[in-house]
């Protein structure tokens, strides 16, 4: 009972905290708000995919930034050969990485989903490293970015100018959150892949297809990742080891929202890219914007120990 | 019978030794690398053995690099003393690091030292008045004025050190505390063991090996720098080098150093910008559908062998 109280209060906190940090930022420093909330929402969106994978197939994919950087340079090709915007990319980006989402979980990930976590997480990583060199092998370590005029639009609100473009991340991490909430609540197969994702043995003795269900989240989480590269690329370039930051990034926001918790990894996501935002905001200081995630990685492993010992 | 045992070991320590004899420089060269890298690779089994995985060989690697250079270039010190410097702060770290983050294991233990590169180096390039920020700082002068004979002997020193150091945690009873952690933490709790203090003394003794390789390759090239000192490189050679030759072992990791080490030179001319899609290639290869590595399968096949002579 005085467990529940105290989660109660915690909650409250956290709720005053989500209300009133917004409303202290936009009275202190605006643009530390609007650029956190684009900054997180890319953060939030991106680790989506990944919170899915790790949700329902249960792996923790070292190259989801990979992908994501694949995906970028994708866009890019098809921008330079066949004249596409990336954001209508995109759509081409769903098809090619729900293809390749497919084969590698066929080849590899099927392969090691009953092996130790460590040899998941040592496979994922050899991923990761294929990724990054062969990108390095057939486009060089020079960043690319195409020149795309509409991204620098920007509004006035008063004395405040900022650019719109960018919430686009806020927006898209929003959208993914509700649509992917509806599939796994509404849908027959996102029920079943919910299932799966809590006890793969019951759902398997109530006739859902495990292993076709695994499939179908990796490629999906594949695909979406795949286009959100598409995405990344209309407001930053893209060069071999542009993914991996996202990786632990992502894998950050889902150890803070905790395993299976969409909404936290979102809320968690607009945190992060906030705090990033006020740290660069400081003059001089914004080199460490870059160490913030980690600190809050170390912050929430050491938490987590203490609750479990605590419990 | 104690003479034969110990053939094997003497011959290839005086083969090692004398290796300078009847090699030219070049050669001399590609083993230094190769024996940094064996280092590398013996170091992250090491941890591995106690079932936690470390990606964090690139980030104490870069950080016992760092330490080395700033303490030769700052005080002046003789440059065996800045290089052991390299690795007791290597050590240090780990050790801080290891109490915060060993308490939760598997893959937030290993996200968590994959991260720590890419942290030491926004780190050290945000003290730019020390560091030299992104663009490092370069020694006046190489190691033994860049002699490669006399430069293949300290890295050998070096590589010898951590097979010993490896050999004592394989022959004492750190080497069942550890076996018992990887194959049930729960067992070798309730058995006594101090599950916590041996994961965080064997993460400070293997970053400390790092920091040590770290600091003599250092003083080997003569320079750090953010991206060079922390490139992923230090990561992904040894842990391909490791699972090629097989891992919980010495000899495994020796063993898939050599290999590799022999075969990347060889890589390295024929894909000059892509031989590291290889070593990726060999990690999940490896993973997949050889996880014994080498040693391991060759272990197999040697009892397997054995055993049908013996039942003839």
């Amino acid at each position: 009972m005085t467990l529940f109280r105290t989660l109660r209060r915690w909650q409250l906190l956290l709720l005053l905290a989500s209300l009133g940090v917004p409303i202290v930022l936009m009275l202190w420093k605006p643009y530390v708000l609007i650029e956190g909330l684009q900054r997180g929402g890319l953060y939030a969106v991106i680790a989506l995919p990944m919170a899915l994978i790790l949700g329902v197939v249960g792996i923790i994919n070292l190259a989801h930034g990979e992908f994501m950087m694949l995906g970028a340079y994708f866009a890019y090709w098809m921008g330079v050969y066949a004249g596409l915007d990336p954001l209508v990319a995109m759509i081409p980006a769903v098809v090619a990485f729900a293809l390749l989402g497919a084969i590698t979980y066929v080849l590899t990930i099927r392969r090691a989903l009953k092996a130790p976590e460590l040899n998941q997480l040592l496979l994922t990583f050899g991923m990761a490293m294929v990724g990054t060199e062969f990108a390095n092998l057939m486009w060089t370590s020079q960043p690319l970015k195409p020149h795309l005029s509409y991204v620098y639009s920007s509004v006035a609100l008063g004395k405040l100018r900022f650019g719109t473009y960018a919430f686009i991340y806020t927006a898209a991490a929003i959208v993914l959150l509700v649509l992917l909430q509806l599939f796994l609540r509404k849908t027959r197969l996102g029920r079943a892949a919910l299932a799966v994702g809590q006890n793969p043995r019951g759902a398997r003795l109530v006739g859902i297809d495990v292993n076709r269900t695994y499939l179908l989240i990796f490629s999906v989480s594949i695909a979406l990742v795949g286009a959100l590269g598409a995405m990344f690329l209309t407001r930053h370039s893209v060069f071999p080891s542009a993914g991996s930051p996202f990786t632990m990034k992502s894998f950050c926001l889902i150890a803070m929202a905790g395993i299976g918790n969409l909404p936290g990894v979102v809320w968690g996501g607009f945190g992060l890219g906030i705090a990033e935002a006020l740290v660069s905001s400081f003059r001089g200081y914004g080199g460490w914007a870059d160490v913030v995630f980690f600190a809050v990685l170390v912050a929430v492993i050491m938490g987590k120990s203490y609750r479990r010992q605590t419990a | 019978m104690r003479m034969t045992r110990y053939l094997p070991y003497v011959l290839g320590a005086a083969l090692a030794a004398l290796f300078p004899l009847f090699s030219g420089a070049y050669l001399e060269q590609v083993a230094v690398g190769m024996l940094i890298y064996l280092t590398l690779a013996l170091s992250w089994d090491m941890l591995l053995r106690s079932g936690q995985l470390g990606f964090g060989t690139a980030g104490f690697f870069g950080l016992g690099s760092y330490a080395a250079i700033l303490l030769f270039l700052n005080v002046g010190v003789h440059p065996f003393v800045s290089i052991a410097f390299g690795g007791v702060v290597a050590g240090v770290v780990a050790l801080l690091v290891g109490l915060a983050v060993l308490r939760l294991r598997g893959m937030y233990f290993a996200i968590t030292t994959l991260a720590l590169a890419g942290i030491f180096a926004v780190v050290l390039r945000n003290f730019p008045g020390l560091t030299g920020g992104s663009e490092g700082r370069m020694l006046p002068n190489c190691i033994y004025a860049g002699n490669t004979t006399k430069i293949y002997w300290l890295v050998l020193a070096l590589a010898v050190f951590t097979i010993v150091i490896s050999e004592v945690f394989e022959r004492t009873r750190i080497r069942l505390a550890l076996t018992s952690i990887r194959n049930d933490e729960r067992v070798a709790k309730s058995s006594g063991v101090n599950v916590f203090k041996y994961l965080v003394f064997v993460f400070a003794v293997t970053s400390a090996i790092q920091g040590l390789a770290g600091g003599t390759y250092a003083h080997v090239f003569g320079f750090v720098s953010p991206e060079g000192s922390f490139s992923a490189n230090f990561l992904l050679l040894p842990l391909a080098m490791a699972l090629l030759g097989g891992v919980h072992s010495t000899w495994g990791p020796v063993v898939g150093g050599l290999v590799l080490g022999a075969l990347s030179e060889y890589l390295k001319l024929q894909i000059p910008y892509g031989h590291l899609l290889v070593y990726g290639a060999i990690i999940v290869v490896v993973t997949l559908f050889l996880p014994q590595g080498l040693m391991g399968t060759v272990r197999a096949w040697w009892r397997r062998s054995h055993v049908t002579r013996g039942a003839q």
